[in-house]
């Protein structure tokens, strides 16, 4: 499976360049941050209507800006500086602006992983059995392959979406109901379809990397001698040539789930993702106030770029240790 | 294999795609919720007016003969009516492609032109300052949404700057150069660059990004080969050796993965439209979308995959006349 050499390699590349710390650092960071996000969150991301006296939007802290404020029953125009219980300000709708940033890393985090997996499950197997018996299975397999490739990922999970609905899954917050966090919403909306979409957009790119594997350890004198044994078919594909795969396999997980990451934020932001506690939805609702208020659509896109990063300095850092035949061409989706 | 033989063999295999993505979205269709009649019609349609349209349109034939209508349709090239608009689907595709084409365009000129060169200079001077700059940028570019990078771009060179306009295309490329040849006036095409500009940025960043990447890899490891070595011993010196050898080499593998990151570039057009209120393709999807608008989402979909096989063809025919191995296979 995940033979000493590996693991040295891996400790090694760790050690020898900063890039891999960093994007460990990065990811470690999100994380906790996601878990933890009603701990760290101010105010009930869902609740709007944090408005300053002149009924705007707030700020960050710190910021001047002009509001209308009632002197002596006279509205009037007054140069205030910016200093409310919103750190980062409030959106549009009045909502939190940090707050709803803390939580939207779970989303990104649990459809980038979740979807990743998915695709993993069903394209492994799929790959594994066309590359090693061949023939027609395979000729069929490849066939889908291209023809899903066909496809921009994006348009597909649009008509995908288009047919299936949104269907928002609500999942309750362990943090919330050990009663840690008062005040915090109970469950937290996790965009199902597109979880599901994303893992159907992307499994045919492990079904490759599976195939492809298989058709070349197929030919490795141990499956041959595994075989001569009387191994059957199957104890073979698991016991000798999926444990050979699993390298590549997770180098390209984690391109994969970077890919799925940006795919999310962009369904988000046009519209067709199911929850509204999502990083790309908040740039979405900030574009109509971006030349007065530039700060809602600023926050949630740091976030997304330092997530992705992150996801992509630490599959980097596993394609330069496992695999350094395995190339960008497979940056897919 | 000879190359007529290999292409022969390419083109077959791009029609079954085709015939596959239009099977897919015909499949789609049938199985999403909504009546087509009174999608088209509206709620307020009265049941005679829907039965007579569902008759019109052949909504009442069992699904293999809607099916095959609809494939007969295609091949003559009658895409249907969109049910919104109740325009023929090949005039509203056709109509936004030089939009979306000059967008594409520019965005894969903008990237080459700062990939290539920004590729070359990292795998040659590896480990210095311009390297890791490069480095830092590629990977910035690969983990930005473009959406919120066109958005950024709006707020820094749009809002607070304001060098560049924020949205729209008033004038098509052709047009613009049709007035320069006419009229010998430069400022059609001025405005059109200047619209186009961050639109392509856009689109076009992450494309730098990945093939910046895609040049560094590929030069580093031809740079290690011994026929550099050889060359050099000869005497060639090292810039014709970087350029007219290793850099040959390196384009092989790029190439396959543009032609393979067509679709990408697609989906990138789409988000970027919207940003940038572009009428291209994608923002025509996008409102067929939301309007469930199925023959004009079909017809816009089957165009975007007859595009793509296209240009694969393309790339693996030029793919092997770089590469005489591809076909000894």
């Amino acid at each position: 499976m995940i033979s000493d050499r590996i693991t040295s390699n891996l400790r090694r590349t760790f050690r020898e360049s900063l890039l891999p710390k960093i994007g460990m650092v990065l990811l470690v960071s999100i994380v906790l941050m996601a878990v933890f996000a009603p701990l760290l969150a101010t105010h009930d991301p869902t609740r709007t209507g944090y408005y300053d006296e002149g009924g705007n939007a707030y700020p960050p802290i710190g910021t001047e800006y002009t509001t209308q404020i009632a002197v002596d029953g006279e509205i009037q125009e007054v140069e205030v500086t910016a200093d409310s219980a919103h750190v980062l300000g409030t959106n549009n709708v009045g909502q939190d602006v940090y707050s709803r940033f803390v939580y939207g890393a779970r989303i990104s985090l649990l459809v980038g992983f979740s979807a990743t997996l998915m695709a993993m499950l069903v394209g492994v197997p799929i790959g594994l059995i066309a590359g090693y018996y061949g023939g027609r299975v395979d000729d069929a397999l490849m066939r889908v392959a291209d023809t899903m490739l066909a496809f921009p990922a994006l348009v597909l999970a649009l008509a995908l979406i288009g047919v299936f609905g949104e269907s928002p899954v609500y999942v309750p917050d362990p943090i919330v109901s050990l009663g840690l966090a008062d005040g915090m919403p109970e469950s937290i909306p996790i965009p199902g379809t597109v979880t599901i979409v994303a893992a159907l957009v992307i499994w045919v790119w492990f079904a490759r990397v599976a195939r492809g594997e298989a058709l070349s350890l197929r030919n490795e004198e141990y499956v041959k001698a595994a075989k001569s044994f009387g191994t059957t078919d199957r104890d073979v594909l698991i016991g000798h040539v999926l444990p050979n795969s699993v390298t590549p396999i997770i180098v390209l997980a984690t391109i994969q789930v970077a890919v799925i990451i940006l795919l999310e934020a962009s369904l988000a932001y046009l519209g067709f993702s199911g929850t509204t506690l999502s990083w790309g939805y908040e740039i979405e609702r900030g574009q109509d106030i971006l030349r007065t208020r530039p700060w809602v659509s600023t926050l949630p896109g740091i976030g997304i770029v330092l997530t992705v990063i992150a996801v992509n300095l630490l599959g980097d850092w596993f394609r330069d240790a496992l695999d350094p035949n395995l190339d960008e061409g497979q940056r897919g989706a | 294999m000879s190359i007529a033989k290999f292409l022969v063999r390419r083109t077959l295999q791009a029609v079954f795609v085709v015939w596959g993505v239009v099977t897919i979205m015909f499949g789609l269709r049938a199985v999403s919720p909504g009546d087509p009649a009174t999608l088209m019609l509206g709620e307020g349609a009265t049941a005679e007016t829907i039965a007579r349209v569902r008759a019109q349109e052949g909504l009442d034939e069992p699904i293999y003969v809607q099916y095959l209508d609809y494939v007969q349709g295609l091949l003559i090239g009658d895409f249907g009516y969109s049910w919104r608009s109740n325009r023929e689907v090949e005039a509203m595709v056709i109509e936004r492609i030089p939009a979306t084409l000059e967008l594409a365009i520019a965005a894969t000129v903008v990237a080459l032109v700062i990939a290539i060169p920004l590729g070359v200079v990292s795998a040659t001077r590896r480990n210095e300052p311009a390297d890791y700059g490069a480095t830092l940028f590629s990977l910035l570019g690969i983990s930005t949404p473009n959406f919120w990078l066109g958005l950024m771009l709006i707020l820094l060179f749009g809002v607070w700057l304001g060098i560049f306009p924020t949205g729209r295309r008033p004038v098509g490329l052709v047009e613009a150069i049709w007035t320069l040849v006419a009229f010998g006036s430069a400022g059609d095409l001025l405005t059109w660059l200047q619209h186009i500009t961050l639109p392509a940025l856009t689109l076009g960043t992450y494309f730098t990004a990945l093939i910046t990447r895609l040049t560094r890899s590929g030069m580093v490891d031809e740079l290690g080969k011994p026929y550099v070595t050889a060359t050099r011993a000869k005497g060639l010196p090292a810039v014709l050796v970087r350029y007219k050898h290793v850099l040959r080499n390196t384009m092989i593998p790029i190439l396959t993965v543009l032609g393979l990151q067509m679709g990408t570039l697609m989906g990138g057009a789409v988000i970027t439209e919207t940003v940038f209120n572009w009428p291209g393709l994608g923002l025509r999807l996008i409102d067929a979308l939301d309007a469930r608008d199925w023959p004009l989402m079909q017809g816009i979909i089957v165009f975007i995959a007859v595009a793509f096989v296209t240009i694969n063809v393309f790339v693996d025919a030029l793919y092997s006349s770089l590469d005489p191995r591809v076909n000894d296979e």
